[in-house]
């Protein structure tokens, strides 16, 4: 297992932040109640602390950096079309 | 599980802990005491918060303040507890709002507040893990402090994981120092977890929201969150309609809300636009009985009496505005009365205790040992720093709200910003620990810094003592059962000093000039 601190961490903050966006964006879109219903912004905005922070955690975990930007990167590749696809469906 | 994963969160969790632990130290320690700053305040000021007999009714009032104050029409607050008081402030974020309050014959006293404003300097030492900085600022730093302190906290439970069953109850008292303050740190850090995560993540939304919320308005709500944001506050009726119009009196309106929210405890009125047709109140207030923020509130026409909003009334929230009042609640404690405050009162103080062991462990686990006859060597500079910024941080702070609480109390109508005096006493007294205990060392600094903080705390029941009154006696009893565990820490540290293992930071001989 490689250390990698500095690309592990920046993938675990940037890349943990933007799939962080993307599942809460998700949530608020195809969730229950969709994307208007009455004050659920605010949960939506709660939800990104704690999806980001995991990752941050977690990050560590991965056999090497480059593991990590891949499967975090694969995963935000995944979320984020999956979020444009509902947006534009459901929008 | 693997033992390089656990080495490289061994590092993940050092690191995390030791940039962020000693601004959490203060942030606990004033958090903390948050949990009873009314109680504060009441014993600081007794005479300016006693609820004196009533001359006026809160009619009369609004009616008497406007006839002198026209442009306050336009928001002020009618306060229902304590004496009968209205209060407005020229900004948001005014300090020092301004009070109107009857005299005994029924003539209006209008001025600046001479409140201490105690609650407001603990909550803003806690706010901003006591950094000289803006609320604003503060809270950003802190909230950043408190995203880190999340990787902390995960990193720590990976490492404790595989010896989790073998180490959890254990609480090893032998020869070895080192490991009985880790079991202890172990302990308290576990059985903490719930309360700590639900304080990281808070934390990290309260510093950061404004970044998470135009983030999300790129990325998921197309630019639109302002409308989607304004469509969950609806808009009053007739706002922004100037003509003139009678509101409905404050028994009135506060009779409606006993109909609309039985077992809801007003507090307070907000008028906004008062004497308009756009005229509405806020009527804030508790109900323990739900998870609120700190406090809830129904929103009304003042002059119809109609209800606008319930979205943030406890029990008749929305599905999502419940759910993220709860998130507020978990954090502020504001739920289960007196039970809950107390819990949240001992589990700050063991937050406490986690990061200032957890900084000594740091400086143990990096001890310079002397072996057989060798001559004693000395501690490592880091170790020396990182020991003297526990010791100075961490006393300082203590000593320093103390004196502050004393302060407010006895400056209380000697000077109109007592608020501005009591935080300079805080920062004296801190920036005063600071600097003996980096010109000292922690060896030779920490007894005389721990007998400062007992001094300070003591003359807290002192002073009740001296002025023969106190409106909260429990305040006085437990500063008196602190400043015996303090005074007790510094006789147990003096001795120590003077007669522990050398080849320690902790000892007086052969650290004292090295600093």
């Amino acid at each position: 297992m490689k250390t990698d601190w500095w690309s592990k961490s920046l993938a675990g903050i940037v890349a943990g932040f933007t799939l962080a966006l993307a599942l809460a964006g998700l949530f608020a879109w195809a969730g229950p109640g969709g994307i208007n219903a009455v004050n659920k912004y605010q949960l939506i905005m709660w939800m990104v602390a704690p999806l980001w922070l995991s990752a941050v955690s977690l990050v560590f975990l991965f056999p090497s950096g480059c593991h990590a930007w891949a499967w975090l990167g694969g995963a935000n590749v995944c979320a984020w079309i999956a979020l444009v696809l509902t947006r534009s469906w459901l929008g | 599980m693997r033992s390089d994963i656990i080495r490289t969160y061994k590092a993940v969790h050092t690191w995390t802990g030791i940039t962020t632990g000693l601004l959490l130290f203060v942030a606990f320690y004033a958090g903390a005491l948050t949990m009873f700053k009314a109680p504060l305040l009441r014993w600081a000021e007794p005479a300016v918060l006693a609820p004196a007999p009533a001359v006026l009714s809160g009619d009369q009032l609004i009616a008497r303040t406007l006839a002198q104050r026209p442009e306050t029409a336009k928001e002020f607050t009618l306060h229902l507890e304590g004496p009968l008081r209205l209060s407005w402030q020229k900004t948001r974020r005014d300090d020092s709002p301004f009070i109107a309050a009857p005299d005994a014959d029924g003539s209006i006293a209008i001025g600046q507040t001479r409140s201490a404003g105690l609650d407001w300097l603990v909550d803003v030492i806690h706010r901003t893990g006591g950094l000289p900085l803006d609320v604003e600022t503060g809270t950003m730093v802190t909230g950043l402090a408190a995203g880190l302190y999340t990787v902390a906290l995960v990193s720590g439970l990976i490492i404790l994981l595989p010896s989790l069953i073998k180490d959890l109850f254990a609480l090893r008292l032998g020869h070895n120092l080192k490991r009985l303050w880790l079991d202890a740190h172990n302990l308290v850090g576990l059985f903490s977890l719930p309360f700590h995560l639900v304080m990281a993540l808070s934390a990290v939304v309260f510093g950061w929201h404004d970044l998470l919320y135009d983030s999300l308005n790129e990325a998921v709500y197309k630019g639109q969150m302002r409308t989607v944001m304004r469509a969950s506050n609806p808009p009053a009726p007739f706002a922004g309609d100037k003509s003139t119009a009678v509101p409905l009196g404050v028994d009135v309106l506060l009779a409606h809300v006993a109909v609309v929210a039985p077992g809801f405890r007003p507090t307070s009125l907000q008028y906004r636009d008062f004497g308009t047709k756009a005229a509405t109140v806020r009527v804030s207030g508790e109900d323990p009985r739900y998870l609120v923020r700190g406090h809830g509130f129904l929103l009304l026409g003042a002059v119809s009496g109609s209800v606008i909003g319930t979205e943030y009334l406890p029990g008749q929230q929305g599905v999502w505005a419940s759910v993220v009042s709860s998130f507020f609640a978990l954090h502020f404690g504001s739920f289960g009365g007196d039970t809950v405050r107390w819990g949240y009162f001992a589990l700050g103080l063991a937050g406490a205790f986690l990061f200032y062991s957890g900084n000594l462990l740091w400086i143990e686990s990096r001890r310079r040992r002397q072996r057989g006859g060798d001559e004693c060597p000395g501690q490592s500079r880091s170790s020396r720093t990182m020991a003297a910024l526990t010791v100075g941080i961490c006393l300082g702070c203590v000593a320093g709200l103390s004196a502050a609480i004393v302060a407010a109390r006895w400056l209380q109508g000697v000077f109109i910003d007592v608020n501005g005096w009591s935080r300079g006493i805080y920062y004296i007294i801190f920036v005063l620990a600071l600097f003996i205990a980096l010109r000292h060392g922690a060896a030779r600094a920490a007894a005389p810094l721990l007998g400062l903080a007992a001094l300070c705390t003591a003359a807290i029941p002192l002073s009740s003592l001296l002025l023969w009154r106190s409106a909260v006696p429990g305040i006085d009893v437990v500063a008196a059962c602190g400043a015996v565990v303090l005074a007790v820490l510094a006789r147990k540290t003096a001795a120590r000093a003077a007669h522990g293992p050398a080849d320690s930071v902790w000892s007086a001989a052969h650290n004292a000039k090295k600093v």
